[in-house]
């Protein structure tokens, strides 16, 4: 965060008023694109439309364009929607532009206008708003709210848009990098699916009317003390949410609030509450570990994972080399193929019912207690042993981190572990839990979903769930939420709950409210609306509000009165001010609590018989438990390992596949206790055997974007073991399932002569990506033996500057480049997502990119390298190289694509004429080509996308190449600020979006002229080296090779990496 | 070659020479006339080629819709995805000019080797250049993104002072494809004005008698005109000779300059110039074999002719089968673990199947060709022909396709299958190439009458040791 941005906090400090803000936002709005208006005025079409949609089974909306738009509903509501220029677009044979096009391809000329830009009325400001300068954002603390701990974010703002959410630089927890799920939370707020209205069986209504009925509620059941009236709400996640509920609580002490959200930490805390006699929070200090333990625990997964930024921040700096040749070294466990998983210098996979009884054996092992039992195969033996004895030479140095989804014994044995190891209070510490009113959930929700079976519920409020979509299958909530008198349902969305709920509630935004949140480290950051509620949303806090004796107190005043006492040792309203500007609250910070686990914790289950097959249910990575398959990006954007795009798939080992007859894309039969799912069969390098995956958060009915993709897991999941199932079975139903995917892995079946390794047991593309040096690595002792592996060997030079046909260019000031740590990248996905955010980049839907279409500027290339049925795996962050001597620009015909004098391999979208040459010459393959009008349906005319726009970044049209561009937008902001201030760009002043996205940042970007520049030192490290730098593209962006910390003893005992 | 294994009173082999005559005997100046010029000239428009239009006339509309669709929607209908970004819009492109290149090669280069054979074919063939050469220069145009905008590849002197950049091969195209649309269009032009001449005077109806009049730009058949046309189709011959050599050699560097393993090869120039003749003149026969049925040319269009031809399709399939070997050798000894990849997947890989089918029908099947009774079997060359074209196609789709869907980052390896807008603008430009090939048998001499005349032996009374005339009353 540099100076100028620094100032825009602070002028925007002075105007904190909420509804100053608001009431400019709304007239810009109104002003600058007339979109909300209409929004507005379009209400009951959208959801008439809505409704006959949800009874439409299979693929719907840009998913398949095409079939949509053909029906009568849809055309309709598009023709209302988009009043202006829209027919023309989206109606492909509009008879005008029918005969227009035909009356040119008649004179086969070709040269009628085919893609006429929109007629787009500007309106100036009459009396324009004091502090906006229109092309300058300005940038806000605030805190994305997440039941695993809240990501404080830097929220950008342009003309009172928000149009990018990043991680807070300055915030001690999350350090600038963010997630997945952080970025596409923008996405989520301009999501046109959101609802809009109030809704009493499904009739427009107002907020007081709500109110009203609520409130006369609320007055009959007052003698009672509340009696019957419930409350069903996702996991909360604010102080002040919880402070009002406690006074609610004093008014009716008879009323209920009940916590459950599908990924809970319900093993954690009944493994807490057994141990420690509290619900505490583990906070891992991986910068402390030199060994770190995963039972399980996906902890460089994504937010799914509580405080995955610091971990994986922490893992990552351990790991850089940088001046040190000590490193981490990391073991994990676990029974679902995860990027922690692969990142692991020993990586065991166990079947989920197995992982019990080896966190037992482990204990045992390290003299933590408990009985070391288990049916354990020669290696598996081997592991533990090893394992073992790494954990005591390094006690003290080591931790053990139990996963989400491992039974509440793994975490008691982690807890043992660590306190025998004497880790506690260095590695790992326990602290209060973030969550402000920690429950087990299940428990509670079971009591009150017996409750409304037994007529008890009169009036259920739903908070932000969606329960009738997203719970397991044995409680039958559908029938219980049936004898409910009324219900209430506070959503985003119209969606499964909206629509059987009485009442149903459009939820605002966290960009559209006040609230509060904790990071994972107890920190508090105040969640500030960075826009007026696009469609006048309420939120949870005036609905427990409207329960207390000052019922109209609003989100603001509440959430100021909660941290009143906290920011009152000075100046209330000078310290409420930093802390809105600094986007937390000193001293806030959880500090360690000295806590002691109890001895004989739980007992470990003993593992399942291996005959049958064991399901494991993991939310997705991307859409998470089903909140974010609205999200386009989510939907797209490839689940790490898996590259699932678009779908979710039974996951299964190739072994696995094989014993039950099964070929990867055949429709498959699960059935678990008499609940039956069928899903695409997928086979995933690594899974353990007699395994099968299922992922939450598809299968949705709603939403245009979510409704059909996929399978609903939830249909087969049993409330007393979420997370994992023995004694399924799997059946071949003889039907295919074409699962999308960006990447699959073919068998290599060359024979030693052509070229293979004639094992046909290894992926040909992961053979290829080390035979052709793209990736690159060593262990650590090779690597101190010989520095400079990544450059030797067949194909690993670098040819000289001057073996071209053509001059060198010489760059004399600036020469942008990038340089990326293999070591570091753990590949979450936030680069890709902050990428879409940043660029623009269309959403293609599922078969777009099942053909290839895809339009991420950058990817995650996943290689597996070795069996495939124990792979190592490498990841790596691909996207344009800006090669100087780069093959895309010879061969352009109309010089769309050149060089800049800075080195940048710029793209000029108008002059692109799209033969697509480029693409074919690019050996990296990193370009992308609108193959259709992609900005069209979806993007394009849609006013409420339009508003989520990077003003900065063309929309690209039909027809022409994009790429990655070292995000030039930002690179010349920034030249024009250096450049008003008659100064040298300082290094590190220009960070890429994918840089910043980076949790650990792995990405370096600057100027590689400036000797001294982060990039620079980066790029002369030993183990940089360019991927096909040989054929002399000489690329601008580099990679630093990975180094394995292995266990040599431990390696060979196992027969891996050929020692 | 001598014909020992041809029946003895076969009246079609030269008792002489002992070969197939180029025209059958009795044939005289007026004859000839007569035979050619009634197909252009009759009322009768015989209901084969109204059937044969229709066919070809609604083809041509499922390009005209497939065009208008790819207009409407982009390039997107078609099955190209990254990594393959080119396919059969490209492929076509390179089998159709391919095939043009045959015209060129027998007006031109024939001509100036003097193969009086020649004669019965060349106009066909021109012809055949020409409309082959509109349906390859369409795909330029039609597969680029924007395809309004593709005037950019030109150098005009824009007001925003843009210029091609013309180290990219596709500019290269531009100039090499419209230099050959015009020296061919010119060419047989010209070759046809003493024909159109003759049409003229011969024509009955007025419209017709006005139109082949102003076509024929006032010949009177003078022998200063004959001197000039003479001299002019020797000097067009020169220019297209050249370029009978340069055009797909330009066309193949947009693969030899790219640096893709399967393209970034040396040997692409003069191997696709023998592909393009070897597909030119299967092309020749494909309609050659109907066309002389149909109108009963057999006297003028010979066995002689479809053995000449099956010679030159054995010859540049030879060319073609060593191009091939040499990419494999290639591939195995410059130790290029790139070459050697792209070979295996080549010929083994998931689109292996596609290199067999082209070795099977560029390399393999042709060998019958040496046989000289599968030769003069015009059932089997026409079959042959159908073959050696399919042969051509797939090795345009190897080389474009199989090339693309793995190459060097195996992280974007992918595949590709047609859609059906990409079988219909095939299918289309067929249906287009037909369309126009029978409206040109049917308003123009298909077969050139002065130079058939001219081969008569009634015409070279010096060459027959002053026998005397056949025959009189011409």
């Amino acid at each position: 965060m540099n100076n100028n941005e620094r100032s825009g906090f602070s002028d925007q400090r002075s105007e904190q008023s909420a509804e100053l803000r608001a009431q400019s936002s709304g007239e810009a709005m109104t002003g600058s694109a007339n979109g909300l208006v209409q929004i507005e005025a379009k209400k009951p079409t959208l959801a008439d439309v809505r409704a006959k949609l949800a009874n439409q089974k299979g693929k719907k909306f840009w998913r398949s364009i095409d079939e949509l738009a053909e029906t009568p509903e849809f055309a309709e509501m598009v023709a209302k929607e988009f009043p202006s220029q829209a027919s023309e677009w989206i109606d492909p044979v509009s008879r005008r532009s029918f005969l227009k096009v035909m009356g040119a391809s008649m004179a086969l000329a070709g040269l009628a206008g085919c893609t006429k830009q929109p007629d787009e009325p500007i309106m100036p400001y009459i009396a324009a708003p004091e502090d906006l300068i229109l092309g300058k954002p300005v940038y806000f603390a605030s805190a994305f709210p997440f039941a695993s701990g809240a990501v404080p974010v830097v929220v950008k703002s342009d003309s009172y848009r928000p149009i990018k959410v990043d991680g807070n630089p300055e915030h001690p927890y999350v350090r600038g990098g963010s997630d997945p799920l952080t970025q596409a939370s923008l996405l989520d707020l301009y999501d046109p699916d959101r609802s809009q209205h109030i809704l009493y069986r499904g009739e427009t209504r107002t907020w007081p009317a709500f109110l009203a009925a609520f409130r006369s509620m609320l007055a009959d059941k007052k003698p009672s003390g509340g009696q019957g009236l419930y409350f069903l709400s996702t996991t909360v996640t604010s102080p002040t949410l919880a402070a009002q509920w406690q006074q609610a609580q004093k008014n009716y002490p008879q009323a209920k609030f009940v916590q459950y959200e599908p990924v809970n930490r319900d093993s954690h805390y009944t493994a807490a509450k057994q141990a420690f006699g509290s619900f505490v929070d583990a906070q891992y200090r991986l910068d402390q570990a030199d060994v770190i333990v995963s039972l399980d625990a996906d902890f460089l997964g994504g937010a799914t994972f509580p405080g995955f930024h610091k971990l994986a921040r922490d893992y990552a700096q351990k790991r850089k080399l940088d001046g040190t040749d000590q490193m981490n070294r990391l073991y994990v466990v676990e029974s679902v193929t995860t990027t922690t998983g692969f990142k692991a210098e020993h990586r065991l996979a166990v079947r989920p019912s197995e992982v019990a009884a080896f966190a037992a054996a482990l204990a045992s092992a390290v003299g933590a207690g408990g009985a070391s039992g288990g049916n354990w195969t020669d290696h598996q033996t081997k592991y533990l042993q090893g394992l073992a004895a790494d954990l005591k030479a390094s006690a003290g140095k080591c931790v053990v981190i139990p996963g989400e989804f491992a039974a509440p014994s793994v975490h008691a044995a982690a807890f043992a572990i660590n306190q025998a190891l004497g880790n506690v209070g260095k590695t790992v510490v326990y602290t209060d839990p973030v969550n402000p009113m920690p429950s087990i959930q299940a428990d509670d929700l079971k009591a009150l979903v017996a409750d409304m079976n037994a007529g008890k519920v009169d009036w259920l409020v739903i908070l932000n769930a969606n329960p009738i979509y997203s719970m397991p299958a044995d409680l039958d909530f559908e029938s219980a939420f049936n004898k409910v008198g009324t219900v209430v349902h506070l959503g985003s969305h119209w969606d499964e709950t909206g629509e059987q709920a009485h009442w149903h509630i459009n939820n605002a935004h966290y960009l559209e409210m006040w609230s509060d949140a904790r990071a994972y480290d107890g920190t508090v950051s105040i969640v500030q609306p960075m826009i007026d509620p696009l469609y006048g949303g309420h939120n949870a806090h005036e609905i427990v509000q409207s329960m207390l004796e000052e019922p109209d107190v609003s989100a603001y005043d509440a959430v100021r009165g909660t941290w009143k006492d906290q920011l009152s040792k000075g100046d209330f309203e000078f310290s409420w001010r930093k802390a809105l500007h600094d986007g937390w609250i000193d001293g806030t910070a959880y500090t360690p609590k000295t806590v002691t686990a109890k001895a004989g914790g739980i007992a470990a289950s003993a593992p399942a018989s291996g005959d049958s097959v064991e399901v494991a249910f993991r939310p997705d990575a991307n859409v998470y438990d089903g909140r974010y398959a609205n999200v386009g990006w989510m939907q797209e954007i490839p689940r790490p390992v898996t590259n699932l795009s678009w779908d979710n798939a039974a996951l299964m080992s190739f072994a696995t596949m094989e014993k039950y007859g099964l070929a990867e894309n055949d429709a498959v039969e699960i059935s678990v206790g008499g609940k039956k799912i069928v899903a695409g069969a997928l086979a995933v390098p690594g899974q353990a055997d007699g395994v099968v995956v299922v992922t939450l958060g598809q299968g949705r009915r709603h939403g245009r974007v979510a409704g059909g993709v996929g399978y609903n897991a939830y249909l087969i999941q049993q409330s007393g073991a979420p997370w994992m199932q023995s004694g399924a079975s799997l059946r071949k139903t003889g039907d295919i399932y074409d699962i999308c995917v960006t990447k699959s892995h073919h068998i290599d079946q060359r024979s030693v002569k052509a070229g293979g390794d004639g094992s046909w047991t290894h992926s040909i593309e992961g053979n290829e990506s080390l035979d052709r040096g793209i990736i690159r690595y060593a262990t650590l002792t090779e690597f101190k033996a010989n520095p400079e592996f990544a450059h030797e060997g067949e194909g690993h030079d670098t040819p000289e500057p001057d073996d071209s046909m053509f001059p060198a260019y010489r760059y004399d000031k600036n020469a942008w480049g990038m340089s990326i740590d293999l070591n570091s990248c753990v590949g979450c996905n936030a680069c890709v997502t902050a990428c879409y955010a940043e660029n623009n980049i269309p959403v293609v839907g599922r078969h777009q990119t099942k053909v290839g279409r895809i339009m991420q500027w950058i990817r995650i290339d996943t290689y597996f390298e070795g069996d495939l049925a124990a792979p190592r795996a490498h990841f790596q962050p691909m996207t344009c190289h800006h090669c100087e001597n780069a093959p895309c620009e010879q061969v352009c015909p109309v010089g769309a694509t050149v060089h800049s004098p800075e080195g940048l391999n710029l793209m000029v979208y108008n002059r692109c004429v799209g033969t697509r040459y480029c693409s074919n010459n690019c050996p990296y393959k990193v370009r992308r080509f609108n193959f259709l009008l992609y900005s069209d349906v979806y993007d394009w005319d849609n006013p409420t996308l339009a508003l989520m726009r990077n003003p900065d970044v063309s929309v690209r049209s039909r027809g022409v190449m994009e790429k990655c561009s070292y995000c030039n937008q930002r690179i010349q902001e920034v030249k024009i600020a250096a450049d008003k201030e008659n100064r040298e760009i300082r290094d590190g002043e220009i960070r890429t979006a994918c840089q910043q996205a980076c949790p650990t940042d792995a990405i370096i970007f600057g100027n590689i002229n400036d000797k001294a520049s982060r990039v620079a030192k980066a790029k002369t490290q030993e183990r940089t080296y360019g991927v096909l730098a040989d054929i002399n593209t000489r690329p601008r962006t580099t990679y630093v090779a990975g180094v394995l910390n292995i266990n040599e003893d431990l390696a060979k005992q196992l027969g891996e990496y050929s020692t | 070659m001598a014909t020992k294994d041809a029946p003895v009173n076969n009246p079609m082999v030269d008792p002489v020479t002992g070969e197939y005559r180029v025209i059958a005997p009795g044939h005289t100046f007026k004859s000839v006339t007569e035979k050619v010029s009634r197909i252009v000239l009759t009322s009768h428009t015989p209901l084969g080629w109204w059937f044969g239009l229709l066919l070809a006339g609604s083809m041509a509309g499922l390009l005209l819709t497939a065009v208008t669709w790819l207009f409407l929607k982009g390039v997107g209908i078609w099955a190209i995805t990254i990594p393959v970004a080119w396919g059969f819009a490209i492929i076509n492109f390179v089998w159709w000019i391919g095939i043009g290149h045959a015209g060129t090669l027998i007006s031109a280069i024939l001509l100036l080797f003097k193969q009086g054979w020649r004669n019965s074919i060349n106009r066909f063939a021109e012809a055949m250049t020409i409309f082959a050469v509109v349906c390859a220069g369409m795909f330029p145009l039609i597969h680029v993104g924007r395809p309004w905008l593709g005037y950019w590849l030109f150098p005009y002197p824009s007001t925003m002072n843009y210029w091609p950049q013309f180290r990219s091969p596709l500019v290269w195209d531009v100039f090499a494809v419209s230099t050959y649309a015009t020296i061919s269009v010119v060419f047989w032009y010209i070759g046809m004005i003493p024909d159109l001449g003759t049409l003229r005077d011969r024509s009955t109806s007025k419209l017709a008698q006005f139109t082949y009049g102003l076509l024929a730009v006032g010949w009177r058949g003078s022998v200063r005109h004959w001197v000039r046309y003479e001299t002019a189709s020797l000097l067009l011959a020169g220019l297209a000779t050249p370029l009978v050599l340069s055009v797909h050699s330009v066309i193949s560097l947009d693969f030899s300059v790219a640096l893709m393993p399967g393209w970034h090869t040396t040997i692409f120039p003069p191997y696709f110039v023998a592909g393009a003749i070897y597909s030119g003149f299967a092309m020749v026969l494909t309609l050659a074999i109907p066309i002389r049925k149909f109108y009963h040319l057999e006297d003028l269009i010979t066995i002689r002719h479809i053995d000449n031809m099956a010679k030159v399709m054995l010859a540049t399939g030879l060319i073609v089968a060593y191009g091939y070997s040499t990419e494999i050798f290639m591939s195995w000894y410059s130790a290029s673990h790139w070459e050697y990849f792209m070979m295996w997947n080549r010929m083994f890989g998931p689109m292996g199947w596609s290199y067999w089918v082209l070795i099977t029908c560029n390399i393999a099947l042709p060998q019958l060709m040496w046989l000289r009774k599968f030769r003069v079997n015009v059932g089997l060359m026409f079959l042959m022909s159908l073959i050696v074209n399919t042969g051509m196609w797939f090795e345009r789709f190897v080389i474009v396709v199989t090339s693309l869907t793995r190459d060097y980052l195996p992280s974007s390896w992918g595949t590709y299958r047609a859609t059906k807008w990409d079988y219909a603008t095939f299918l289309g430009t067929l249906g287009l190439f037909t369309f126009l090939f029978l409206l040109f048998v049917r308003f123009l001499p298909m077969i050139p009458m002065s130079e058939l005349r001219m081969m008569l032996p009634q015409a070279k009374v010096k060459e027959l040791h002053g026998e005397p005339l056949p025959e009189a009353g011409d």
